[in-house]
């Protein structure tokens, strides 16, 4: 166990190091200047290469790299390009309302799939079953986008049951509920598809292993056997899977916070590409990364030690 | 046994067990049968509609549906029925290409990986794993802003999320298939590498990768249009269904149709694939079969 | 428990849905903007919309343009009570206002902070906009109150220069100094409001000055909050949870918003001039009959009147209407036989196809299709590479597109226009260069002359020679202008009479204040 947990360990760092060389290298192929950004369009040549200077963008790219991998090292990702504002702190500001919406969702999804998954599983091929694989299906089908402006436009343009914008200062607590509702919604009903189909298809396994079939023999109602042996064990594949669909959980976040206007990671990086931040497209690609790397590590590690025999071979 | 003896054969074995799982799954009859009409609508665009996707009525802009224009126009007086045929031709391209291009990547890198293993596929995985890292979406960001956007940058950007996805599909069953007494008996025969790979491993691993293709061109599409919609599509005028929404979504006040006619499309057109694709993999993957 | 459960869901839900959003407090002004963040707020860097607007509150310069105007004329005073200068107007004496306390205890502001503020501006190293105040020899403080200008040669427009646009904002130096580079991020200024707070994405939170020269601020805080979908803004502005907004740039946004009860929509100058540029040395643009075939293929009223009379104007000249110089060069019509034949007698009776760089840019982009439609009845087509609008500025920046399409205003003084893109020492893709991009040389005489030309009329005809001969030389296919647009709710006063404003914004004044 110990030099799984050393060899993983140990991948998770090449990952890492690969990642961060990539992402250096990408963000400095994107055409476009940060320079030319800051100063606008009516900068002389001249003030432009003074800013470049200043910004560290006229040294050759590998100190370049060598500093950013120093920096990335002790967590230290420079400062905007654009605002002169430290990376981290402006992460820092607007992580929050991302792990608040991606936590709603994920406990929204978890709360609205998995039983569906579980009666789906237990009513196989009637008529409830179909109702929700269909259902499940066409969760799947919608780009996040399209499935938050139809809720805006319910939801906030026709009933005015919800503000428009989740972004500014809200009064309170009742007020930022308020504006957490939709784009959380809209995350969970994609993220509650996912977990419907795949907590239907784990209870499917275990309503097969023989300690069910002999618990509903005996006679013990199917509803009881269903939650004191099934429940629990179709558990731990949903776990996994929730750790697998972070990439759609994150972006989807971003299309639901483009619709709704509310801060967060995915906004501020769609942003920083339009503006050729790369200090701050650096930092971000980094948290992100790192939030992946460490969940698959931790999902991997997980599994290593409730189940022996999955071992990264 | 027919294992190792051929695509052609691995193919009508596994067609067999497709029709048989078609018969006894409806939803993937509806699936294939929503999946060809948007092809159909798509090919037929020319005849389906007389108007040109990016003419601009000037004295016509954002009417409602009309005889004129069936679902009525856009912000430039562009007849929406013809630019949402038209963008099913875009989005349908960008997605086969995308995802064929992955899946022949892919199910290579990841052939190959497990054919060989050891450090080879060590290593190889572990960049598809970095790869996997990024959420796809990001990914095609960069590359696209990286590339800038046109047609080819994009199915480029699209299928180079995809292509992790399919190496690791592909590999898990190439390990499986080469401990297997054919491919053991091959090589006690000499046979080449090529040959082992090209003639007894790929074809059997084929239908499984065949399966997650359909189920991925859902996702190559749904790529495309979030892509455009954040403004990293296929630049204007040309149409696509992300773009639409994206230009509608800024006159949702006025004209709310402007995002519900292509929002509708999508839905549909990654719907009916995700029912195709559903109902295809029940029918080769045999631990679910029957259940479906 | 699951009765419990569910009534528990829908007593919250009925509550969220019901609790009343925020009622809007009528001394916060809560204004919507079009970036998706700030960017710097240095008077001296700041470039985007947003952050003109922002630091026009904070900050002042020493003469400022009368609130909701922005044409060159009538100076106000602002920090300087009055002026002087010699007869050669190189040399100018500022008489400050006293008493006028910098923001956050950082003291009296003095001609030093004035001539330290010149100074910074006019420093490539500091200032976005040295290239403007090259004329500037000297800034020096002659005593506390008394601030000598001197100029390398006189220029048309020294008042406007330090008037309260761009480097002519004023910073108190203690607080720049103390700051260097984070100053951007904690402005402090004089003007009638505060930086309080910013929130990424979110918000930039200005308060009332209430030790302002003007008087105490009628509102207690402007809240500018960033967002970038003008969907989002409309929605939100109809809601009620934005005062004022930057509007979408066209004329529909500006017809629906003026039938919504209760609201002003505005379409204020300066208007932008939206023009293509012609590289005059690449072929096949460097011949004049080619240029002048595409100028007249152009139908600049039918583009007009499709983007709608009451958001733009026909352009009448190759810079702005509005700017102090320009002339009425009455443009030809459309007219596409004479295009063909011209294009004939060039050589290419079957027209062309010309590779361009093109911006993805809404705006941009629809401009560029109509170019295209017009250019395509004479058989050239325009095989348009789109790239995203940062790539776009950089790339026609080193000359690598031979038609550039750009809109822009500057300062409203023929002058600026000219001199930035039509002065060959502008040429892109020289170490001088600004935003010339069609090599234009024709007028470098014209426009240097009159810079220093102390006598108004010759000036203007210098000016109006200069555009009469880029216009000869077909430069520049000049094609319409667009208005700023904005809106706030009719409970807003503003406290004067809004035409322009030069920093794209409302100014928010002293004065500014909802009705009861």
């Amino acid at each position: 166990m110990h030099t799984y947990v050393v060899k993983r360990l140990l991948l998770s760092g090449i990952t890492l190091l690969a990642v961060l060389t990539l992402i250096f290298f990408i963000v400095r192929i994107v055409p476009g200047d940060p320079a030319r950004v800051v100063l606008g369009e009516q900068a002389t040549t001249q003030a432009i290469d003074a800013m470049r200077q200043r910004l560290g963008l006229d040294e050759p790219l590998v100190v370049q790299y060598w500093r950013f991998l120093r920096g990335a090292l002790v967590f230290d990702v420079g400062k905007s390009m654009v605002t002169g504002a430290p990376v981290l702190q402006v992460i820092g500001e607007v992580l929050p309302s991302t792990l608040e919406l991606s936590a709603a969702a994920l406990v929204l999804g978890c709360v609205i799939g998995i039983p569906l998954g579980i009666w789906s599983a237990v009513r196989r091929n009637r008529f409830a079953d179909y109702v929700i694989r269909v259902a499940s299906l066409l969760g799947l089908s919608f780009p996040a986008f399209v499935s938050a402006i139809l809720l805006l436009l319910a939801f906030a343009i026709s009933l005015r049951w919800f503000p428009v914008m989740s972004s500014g200062n809200s009064t309170g607590l009742a007020d930022h509920l308020r504006q957490l509702v939709l784009p959380a919604v809209n995350l969970a009903l994609i993220m509650a598809a996912y977990i419907t189909r795949v907590s239907r298809s784990a209870m499917l396994e275990i309503l097969r292993e023989d300690y069910m079939r002999t618990a509903i023999a005996k006679g013990v109602p199917p509803l009881a056997v269903v939650w004191r042996h099934g429940v629990r064990n179709a558990l731990i594949p949903v776990v996994t899977v929730t750790g697998l669909y972070l990439g759609i959980l994150i972006g989807n976040s971003v299309l639901t916070e483009i619709v709704f206007n509310r801060p967060g990671l995915g906004k501020l990086i769609v942003g920083s590409l339009a503006q050729r931040d790369y200090t701050m497209l650096q930092g971000l690609m980094v948290a992100y990364t790192m939030i992946v790397v460490a969940i698959n590590l931790m999902t991997d590690l997980t599994y290593g030690f409730i189940d022996p025999r999955v071992r990264y071979e | 046994m027919s294992e190792g003896t051929g695509l052609g054969r691995a193919l009508r074995h596994h067609g067999r067990q497709l029709l048989r799982a078609f018969n006894s799954n409806k939803a993937s009859w509806v699936g294939l049968v929503l999946f060809l009409a948007v092809v159909a609508c798509a090919l037929l665009a020319p005849w389906i509609s007389s108007h040109d996707p990016a003419e601009q009525y000037m004295a016509s802009r954002l009417v409602p549906p009309s005889a004129e224009f069936l679902l009525g126009t856009d912000d430039f007086g562009r007849d929406i029925l013809a630019r949402l045929l038209y963008g099913a031709r875009l989005s349908l391209l960008i997605g086969i290409t995308a995802t064929v291009l992955a899946l022949v990547i892919g199910s290579l890198i990841g052939a190959l990986a497990g054919f060989y293993g050891g450090r080879f596929d060590l290593v190889i995985m572990q960049a598809m794993d970095v790869l996997l890292a990024f959420p796809s979406l990001i990914l095609g960001l960069l590359i696209v802003a990286m590339l800038g956007p046109s047609i080819t940058n994009l199915t480029i950007a699209i299928a180079l999320t995809a292509v992790p996805a399919f190496a690791r599909i592909a590999r898990s069953p190439t390990l499986v298939v080469k401990q297997r007494e054919f491919i053991l008996a091959g090589r006690t025969l000499g046979y080449g590498d090529v040959r082992l790979l090209g003639r007894h491993i790929l074809p059997n691993i084929a239908p499984e990768i065949l399966v997650m293709g359909s189920l991925w061109l859902g996702t190559t599409i749904r790529v495309e249009s979030s892509l455009a919609f954040i403004g990293l599509g296929v630049p204007p005028p040309t149409s696509t269904w992300g773009g639409m929404i994206r230009s509608g979504f800024e006159n949702i006040l006025d004209s709310p149709w402007l995002v519900l006619w292509p929002s509708l499309a999508i839905l549909i057109c990654i719907f009916s694939l995700n029912l195709l694709g559903d109902g295809l993999r029940d029918a080769i993957d045999p631990k679910l079969r029957g259940e479906g | 428990m699951r009765k419990l459960v569910v009534s528990l869901t829908f007593a919250g839900l009925a509550y969220l849905a019901a609790a009343p959003s925020a009622l809007a407090q009528k001394t916060v002004l809560t204004v919507g903007v079009a970036t998706p963040d700030v960017g710097r707020l240095d008077p001296h860097v700041a470039t985007s919309n947003a952050d003109r607007g922002i630091v026009a509150g904070i900050f002042n310069g020493l003469t400022r343009f009368k609130p909701g105007q922005a044409t060159f004329e009538n100076f106000e005073p602002d920090l300087a009570e009055s002026w002087i200068s010699n007869a050669g107007k190189t040399e100018w004496t500022f008489n400050l206002r006293k008493g006028v306390q910098c923001h956050r205890e950082y003291g009296e502001l003095t001609a030093e902070d004035v001539a330290y503020s010149l100074q910074r501006a006019a420093d490539p190293k500091r200032s976005g906009f040295s290239a403007d105040l090259a004329p500037l020899a000297k800034a020096e403080a002659v005593d506390k109150y008394t601030l000598k200008v001197t100029l390398k040669n006189p220029i048309p427009s020294l008042l406007g220069l330090v008037s309260n646009y761009t480097g002519g904002f004023v910073v108190c130096k203690k607080a720049a100094e103390e700051m260097g580079v984070d100053f951007a991020r904690r402005p402090i200024g004089t003007g009638p409001f505060m930086f309080e707070e910013y929130k990424p994405q979110q918000f930039v939170r200005l308060v009332a000055n209430k030790q302002y020269f003007r008087g105490v601020p009628k509102l207690e805080s402007v809240i500018y909050r960033y967002i970038p979908s003008d969907a989002s803004r409309d929605l939100a502005f109809e809601s009620g949870e934005i005062d004022m907004l930057f509007g979408k740039q066209d004329e529909p946004w500006l017809t629906r918003m003026r039938k919504i009860p209760g609201t002003v929509a505005f379409a204020i100058e300066p208007a932008e001039l939206n023009w293509l540029n012609f590289n005059i040395t690449a072929k096949p643009l460097d011949d004049v009959r080619v240029r002048r075939a595409m100028m007249l293929a152009i139908d600049r009223d039918g583009i007009t009147k499709f983007r709608g009379s009451n958001a733009n104007r026909v352009a009448i000249s190759v810079i702005p209407s509005s700017d102090q110089g320009a002339v009425d060069l009455k443009l030809p019509p459309v007219d596409i036989a004479k295009a063909k034949m011209l294009l004939a007698e060039a050589g290419h009776p079957n027209g062309f196809t010309i590779k361009m760089i093109g911006s993805t840019n809404p705006t941009m982009a629809t401009s560029l299709q109509m170019y295209q439609a017009g250019l395509s009845k004479i058989g050239i087509t325009l095989d348009v590479q789109p790239v995203d609008n940062p790539t776009f500025h950089v790339q026609i920046r080193k000359d690598l597109s031979p038609l550039v399409p750009y809109q822009a205003a500057r300062f409203p003084i023929a002058d600026a226009f000219l001199t930035q893109f039509y002065l060959s020492t502008s040429t892109v893709g020289t170490p001088t260069g600004v935003t010339n991009f069609s090599h234009c040389n024709v007028a470098d005489k014209e426009i240097i002359s009159a810079r220093s030309e102390l006598d108004p009329a010759k000036q203007k005809a210098l000016w109006a020679e200069a555009q009469r001969k880029i216009l000869d030389a077909v430069c520049a296919a000049p094609v319409y202008e667009s208005f700023v647009l904005w809106a706030h709710k009719d409970s807003l006063v503003l406290g004067y009479e809004l035409k322009g404003s030069m920093n794209l914004g409302p100014p928010i004044l002293e004065t500014t204040h909802f009705k009861k």
